[in-house]
């Protein structure tokens, strides 16, 4: 379960922000040589050139960062350019003017003032939207030039989308010569290559991967010793004429029984933890998961290999083992 | 029928039997007597094809149980066993652990032999549902559903009372009239009505 728990948690987390990129762009551009778009610096003015561009539909410029909102001790603010507030589903009231601010579905369940203090400043409410992003759920929106001055940054990236997507490299070669200090690229390539997505990726391997080893060690030594507690039986039934392959093969249809059924059962339970997760108000829906059905058919493999070691090896030693040794074995 | 020549038998480093040579005739019921740590049980174990010898041989039938290409179904076929703790298998009923140790030829055996032991009606029952004499009468069927030519039984008695003692040498002294080779290993000596002969065992020799 842990590694289903801890790779559906990492995969979701990274789900959610290629989401809220790709579903916003086609392409990005990021300030040149930063690591992470929380640090990143655009110029926001550079969206008058790329609107001369030909082919491009429209553009906008975001500005990512978190913040302590009132009692909530992190969440997202996303500043973003007045013609993309209607990507934000409003539930109630209206799109923020400056001083103002929209909240997310599952902050605005936490949050019932009329103002919020974000950072040191004090923001009207005007109303609350909705995003299947747990990111935007739990965060607020607000006009970029007053999230520029929070976070002390022009815009964090700006997001371009284009009419014609088979012109898509010719506009980055052309966005790109605008500016020396910026770094354009298609939002896929930026979600495949962004850094913190694979720090994420590389951690949460390591930790899964730990947590199922362990696991793994766990089931081989559980089977090992559920077959050492039945060394009298096999050595009843070696007296009794059974073959040392009647035996083994019986002790493999069982722990395939077994461990497939406990699969299932970590399977499903870890289906409906992730099914919750995104509705628990504390963690203000930032706690998504997905489950690939390539984690999921490895650690099938792994299991089954696993528990059949535990099993066929002591198994293979046992059947070799004078019956009456077993049988006495068994006894003491 | 039986025979042993020159067994010797270590546990680690202990010596346990010295040197025995033995023959049993077909149809014989021998009582092999002896204390705690004779080494009757770990005799009546290497005749039975259940425990290799450290040094000796052991022919069945004229053949050297080392020469024998399949010792599991030789067993199935030709041995029946009954142990003092009955051991049968928990999760099976009483009809199941005697179709266990059944060929497929003899499996029309198991409700005669039910009856005759007189535990027809705990066929459906599990080991921990019956008594301990039903369950060594149980541990008797599985032994006889083969109609095996030779019995070993390892102090069939030792946890029964004196009324089902005398049934279980009843029913293997009827098996062997009918010609089955009845090996007992036992402190009982109730035993010595029934057994044509006796072997005593005192410190893994006999004596």
């Amino acid at each position: 379960m842990a590694i289903f728990l801890i790779s559906s948690v990492s995969q979701g987390i990274i789900g959610m922000y290629s989401k809220m990129i790709k579903t916003d762009g086609d392409i990005i551009i990021t300030q040149k040589g930063i690591a992470d778009t929380f640090f990143s610096n655009v110029d926001i003015r550079l969206l008058d050139k790329i609107n001369k561009i030909a082919n491009i539909k429209s553009s906008y410029g975001v500005v990512v960062g978190a913040s302590p909102i009132a009692k909530i001790p992190i969440a997202g603010v996303y500043g973003v350019s007045r013609n993309h507030f209607n990507h934000y589903e409003l539930l109630d009231g209206r799109y923020p003017k400056d001083g103002e601010v929209i909240l997310g579905k599952t902050l605005s369940k936490q949050i019932q003032s009329k103002s919020v203090k974000i950072g040191s400043k004090y923001f009207k409410i005007t109303g609350s939207y909705l995003s299947d992003i747990g990111f935007e759920a739990g965060g607020v929106v607000m006009n970029i030039s007053d999230a520029g001055k929070l976070f002390n940054r022009s815009s964090s990236f700006i997001l371009v989308s284009v009419d014609n997507p088979s012109k898509i490299d010719s506009i980055i070669k052309l966005i790109s010569g605008l500016d020396d200090n910026i770094e354009v690229k298609t939002t896929k390539s930026f979600v495949q290559d962004y850094n913190q997505f694979k720090i994420i990726e590389n951690s949460s391997f390591v930790i899964s991967s730990l947590a199922f080893a362990m696991g793994l060690m766990g089931i081989a030594s559980v089977m090992s010793m559920i077959v050492n507690s039945r060394k009298e039986e096999f050595g009843i039934m070696r007296a009794l004429g059974k073959s040392r392959f009647f035996i083994i093969k019986n002790l493999f249809f069982e722990t395939v029984i077994m461990s497939f059924s406990a699969y299932m059962f970590a399977l499903i339970l870890s289906l409906i933890i992730l099914s919750i997760l995104p509705h628990i108000e504390m963690l203000q829906g930032y706690v998504n998961g997905s489950l690939s059905i390539i984690t999921a058919s490895y650690v099938l493999v792994s299991t089954l290999f696993m528990a059949l070691l535990g099993t066929l090896i002591p198994a293979w030693f046992a059947s070799k083992t004078d019956p009456i040794i077993l049988i006495n074995q068994g006894c003491s | 029928m039986i025979k042993a020549s020159n067994i010797s038998h270590f546990y680690s480093d202990e010596q346990v039997l010295y040197d025995i040579s033995l023959e049993v005739k077909q149809g014989d019921f021998i009582f092999l007597s002896g204390d705690s740590g004779s080494g009757k049980s770990t005799l009546l174990s290497i005749l039975s094809t259940l425990l290799e010898p450290s040094k000796g041989e052991v022919f069945l039938d004229s053949t050297s149980v080392d020469k024998i290409n399949n010792i599991d179904m030789f067993r199935q076929n030709k041995i029946g066993f009954v142990f003092q703790f009955h051991f049968l298998i928990n999760y099976l009923s009483v009809y199941e652990n005697i179709e266990l140790a059944a060929l497929k030829s003899k499996k029309q055996n198991i409700k005669t032999i039910l009856k005759e032991l007189g535990i027809s009606d705990l066929e459906k029952r599990y080991p921990n549902e019956i008594s301990g004499g039903q369950r060594q009468r149980v541990a008797l069927a599985r032994a006889l559903v083969n109609e095996p030519s030779i019995i070993f039984a390892d102090e069939p008695t030792g946890s029964l009372d004196s009324k089902n003692s005398t049934l279980v040498y009843e029913l293997l002294s009827n098996a062997s009239k009918n010609k089955t080779t009845v090996i007992v290993a036992s402190h009982d000596m109730q035993i010595k009505d029934y057994a044509t002969s006796t072997i005593r065992m005192v410190d893994g020799k006999i004596s």
